[in-house]
């Protein structure tokens, strides 16, 4: 299964409410340490790339 | 065969120019066979060396290259040692019955391996449909917009945004936070009547 909205799309969405970019690496922190395999499922919903993922979630460790 | 005559060297070179001899690593080599697959070979006479050199070591000649080939093909076609050597040595009916065991074998082995896959597929399914429970829910991602500061009202915000640019996938993102119909349908309905309705950022 794979998402109609881009990752950019999502960001775009996430700045409007005021989710900046420090406050989205929090987000990503808090999702990879309270629900590693749901974060996994979330981008690859969003159609993110296999490499990229890897590097978000080890990023967010 | 040539044999005797001006000594056993001689014998040797003689052969060697007049056919292609092998060696039993230059053979083993040529079918990517072990040394000692070709000794037992030869001892169970499945496949006897032609000939020895003036030293003892077994000698192979072109005839038992492709004696050998047919070997391997039985062999790759699931064929036991014994089947082979009878089918090697017999014409007519006693080699068709060979191979129709064999192919009865086969067959077999074809339905096994269906129901084996069979199994496998349900299995599949089955992990596919406990998959189909969100591993992460409604509750689970409020919590975590919120613990990352994102207001309330600023996730009706998001709605609105996310109904505008992508209806779709706003449905099936909430499905996929395993939100009912229902109440899918009360949000997105609420999203789309938009910022006249909620309240102002």
């Amino acid at each position: 299964m794979q998402s109609s909205v881009s990752v950019k799309e999502w960001i775009d969405m996430f700045q409007e409410i005021g989710l900046d970019e420090a406050k989205r690496k929090q987000f990503h922190k808090l999702f990879e340490s309270r629900h590693p395999e749901g974060h996994q499922g979330f981008l690859e919903w969003l159609g993110m790339p296999a490499k990229d993922i890897e590097r978000v979630r080890s990023g967010s460790k | 065969m040539h044999r005797g005559g001006g000594g056993a060297s001689a014998t040797a070179s003689f052969y060697k120019k007049v056919m292609k001899t092998y060696t039993i690593s230059k053979l083993a080599r040529a079918f990517e066979l072990s040394r000692s697959t070709l000794l037992y070979y030869d001892r169970i006479e499945l496949l006897p060396a032609s000939g020895r050199t003036a030293s003892g070591y077994r000698t192979y000649t072109a005839t038992d290259y492709r004696r050998l080939e047919r070997i391997c093909t039985f062999r790759q076609a699931g064929l036991a040692l014994e089947d082979i050597r009878i089918l090697l040595s017999s014409r007519g009916s006693s080699c068709a019955q060979v191979i129709e065991k064999r192919f009865r074998e086969a067959g077999q082995q074809i339905l096994d391996l269906r129901n084996k896959q069979r199994l496998l597929s349900g299995m599949l399914k089955k992990l596919a449909s406990d998959d189909s429970t969100p591993t992460v829910d409604k509750k689970m991602w409020i919590e975590m917009l919120q613990a990352a500061g994102v207001a309330d009202r600023s996730m009706s915000c998001w709605h609105r945004e996310f109904e505008r640019r992508a209806p779709d996938a706003h449905h099936e993102f909430l499905a996929s936070l395993g939100i009912s119909e229902e109440e899918i349908r009360q949000i997105r309905g609420w999203s789309r009547k938009g910022k006249a309705a909620r309240d102002q950022d």
